[in-house]
């Protein structure tokens, strides 16, 4: 195994200057002058010990409350700083999606702003030249192009900072939440362009609070506490720890999954949604087959349930859909150990955007359902239709002469 | 940068392997020079981007590279060409002052820009990873290009005196690298005092200004009193200005002897000034 990246016993120091006494006048500013100097300042250790490695090809994934450490650790991974003790080593050409368009210069075109920050992320002026084409047609700009960015609208603005960015080749990529840009469509296109990233092998560490990105694209989550490493382990399990550890607060409401099993052996182990080609991934395609299904863990057999997979729309929580097994007389046994129960979908139906999944089983013995899952998964769908209501009916559409008026009706 | 190629990897493996730690040495003078080379894209980018960004939405364009010699030319020569009366050797006032000026710009113009070079772009820093001296270079590199619009009037000037213009005029060429690397060395020194230190962005404006007047600029080397002129030979830019204005206003070829003391101070000052900035970068991110 290739370990691609490798934090090895990893501490950051930061130095705070210490608060002053009140003062006035020129005492103050002497001895402000002075403390600049040489005066104590109090210590904070962002990062203390931490050792992780990733494996070539491994994407993980970095969760905890602000303040955990997160950011920090991909500043030392930049080299933006340097680690006060402990080593980092990287193999490969490493890019980093954090804040978009952090570089650009409102002064300057689209165009010329590409270059700047394309040789700031190491790009060569002939590379970038030849990615070009790549970047406006992936950031969607191309009447903008020779227009001072000052004029786009912020969604142009990060659309042109990931396209610059995601068409990088690298061999590591460190992603710092930059899921949650633009608008819906955008956003699927920037988590196929993650995933497609991943499937050709690219190492990558992804910190997100959308919780349902990191569980659906990471082999694998660190969760970080006040600057160490509290757990490492498969998503589902790091993800449900970190819940408890937030469920005193402190976490984005939108971010807290509601996510539970009842008194019986039955619970939800995942939500997965794959498109026409069969792969588990985030994104299916508007008007294509896909099939959803829920992972399900029981302690026992259970003769009969009745699964519901609900689709709600990510920016109201409207529910818009809900596939019961019983409601079409679909008879639902479960294994003791893990199943899946899986709905397969000829045709997705809802416009281009993002969803989120839910899911309940209840055993048809039971009068409510016994395990739960919402909020967690996140459904993407893209695709070229555009439409102003929620769903795409299948429809064709001919012109008709205007049907021929019958005089003896109207006078009978 | 805490950057240490490693070579020896137990992996039969292609892909460049970069190491990061805190005692890893900051002052590696190849090895920073080398990692600047691999960035000479955005070197060039940044810089034409300092020379557009400038000149965008400005009405005057081009002719502000121009106007703050100019404009000290117009005052120096009414003040000290016709008020005062400064010798000048035998030139023309104002193609006089005009020639000192011009290298007086470049340094003022760069040192000016460059001492904010890192502050203004915090943003930038505390985001990317790219060889931070890039910032206060471009500065510098952008004032080269005001100092060449300057050379055009500068010959424009002498045509206009009728003095010729020819092929001796290049040899102003080495004494501008040599202004540019003294300059260059201030620029590191200043910008990276200036993150730690914001007075210094305070100070630079006063101590250009005094240097300026302790300079030969306005008035010549040889109208210093001699027992005073040793003060002012010990200052770089006497001799670098002094040089110049021999080259450009003649007759006789400058003697070399007046640049031993800018050049000598430069190859102490730019190793010194770069590793400094070096060591302040890697935590700069942190203090910015």
């Amino acid at each position: 195994m290739i370990r691609d990246v490798d934090c090895d016993r990893v501490s950051k120091r930061y130095r705070v200057p210490s608060k002053l006494t009140a003062d006035s006048g020129v005492r103050r500013a002497l001895r402000r002058g002075a403390s600049a100097l040489w005066a104590p300042r109090e210590e904070f250790w962002a990062l203390r010990d931490v050792s992780f490695a990733v494996a070539r090809g491994e994407a993980v994934g970095l969760i905890g409350r602000n303040g955990a450490g997160k950011s920090t650790i991909l500043k030392l991974l930049t080299g933006i700083t340097a680690p006060t003790t402990g080593q980092i080593t990287i193999r490969g050409r490493l890019a980093a999606l954090i804040e978009l368009g952090s570089g650009f210069h409102p002064e300057l075109t689209g165009r010329e702003n590409a270059y700047l920050s394309g040789s700031m992320l190491g790009l060569r002026r002939h590379e970038l030249t030849a990615k070009l084409p790549g970047i406006i047609d992936f950031a969607g700009i191309g009447d903008f192009l020779d227009v001072p960015v000052k004029f786009y609208s912020s969604g142009m603005y990060v659309r042109l900072g990931f396209a610059i960015a995601a068409l990088l080749e690298p061999d590591v990529l460190l992603v710092d939440e930059v899921l949650a840009v633009g608008d819906v469509e955008f956003q699927a296109r920037c988590l196929r362009r993650i995933a497609d990233l991943k499937r050709r092998g690219v190492t990558m560490i992804i910190v997100s609070h959308d919780l349902g990105a990191i569980e659906q694209l990471c082999d694998r989550v660190l969760l970080l506490d006040h600057g160490t490493v509290a757990m490492s382990g498969s998503a589902h399990e790091v993800i449900t720890a970190y819940q408890q550890l937030a469920a005193g607060g402190g976490v984005p409401a939108a971010a807290r999954p509601i996510d539970s099993s009842g008194s019986l052996p039955l619970e939800i182990v995942a939500l997965t949604v794959s498109g026409a080609d069969g792969r588990s991934t985030l994104t299916v395609r508007a008007g294509e087959a896909s099939t959803a299904a829920i992972a399900v863990r029981a302690g026992r057999a259970f003769a009969d349930v009745d699964a519901r997979l609900s689709i709600y729309d990510f920016e109201h929580g409207t529910h818009l859909v809900e596939c019961s097994t019983a409601a079409i007389g679909q008879r639902c046994p479960v294994p003791p150990g893990e199943s899946r129960i899986e709905f397969l979908i000829p045709q997705m139906l809802l416009r281009p955007g993002v969803y989120t999944l839910g899911a309940t089983v209840r055993p048809t013995s039971e009068a409510r359902p016994v395990a739960w899952r919402f909020g967690r998964t996140t459904l993407y769908v893209e695709g070229s239709v555009s439409s102003a209501g929620a769903l795409l009916l299948p429809f064709q559409c001919r012109v008709a002469a205007a049907p021929a008026t019958n005089p003896a009706v109207l006078t009978s | 940068m805490r950057t240490v190629g490693a070579p020896a990897t137990a992996i039969a493996d292609a892909r460049p392997v970069v190491i990061r730690r805190a005692d890893a040495p900051t002052w590696r003078p190849i090895g920073n020079i080398r990692d600047l080379a691999q960035y000479a894209d955005l070197f060039r980018t940044v810089t034409e981007h300092r020379v557009r960004v400038r000149y965008k939405q400005s009405v005057l364009g081009l002719a502000w590279a121009i106007v703050q010699p100019v404009a000290m030319m117009l005052i120096f020569t009414l003040v000290f060409g016709r008020i005062t009366r400064v010798p000048t050797d035998g030139a023309p006032y104002a193609l006089f002052a005009f020639t000192g000026l011009v290298l007086w710009s470049f340094v003022s113009t760069s040192l000016n820009n460059a001492t904010h070079a890192l502050v203004s772009h915090a943003q930038l820093i505390t985001k990317v990873y790219f060889p931070r001296e890039i910032l206060p270079l471009s500065y510098v590199a952008a004032a080269v290009f005001d100092l060449m619009v300057a050379m055009v009037v500068l010959a424009g000037l002498l045509l206009w005196y009728g003095r010729p213009v020819d092929a001796r005029l290049l040899l102003t060429i080495p004494i501008v690298v040599a202004a540019a690397l003294l300059v260059t060395a201030l620029a590191l020194l200043v910008s990276a005092l200036q993150v730690r230190f914001r007075d210094v962005g305070l100070a630079v404006p006063l101590l250009l200004y005094l240097w300026m007047f302790s300079t030969p600029i306005a008035y010549p080397l040889s109208s210093i009193p001699a027992r005073y002129r040793v003060f002012f030979e010990l200052n770089p830019l006497s001799g670098l200005i002094e040089a110049f204005r021999q080259i450009v206003l003649g007759p006789a070829l400058p003697s070399p002897s007046l640049l031993v003391v800018p050049l000598s101070l430069t190859a102490v000052l730019l190793p010194a000034a770069y590793a400094l900035f070096k060591r302040t970068e890697v935590t700069m991110a942190d203090v910015i």
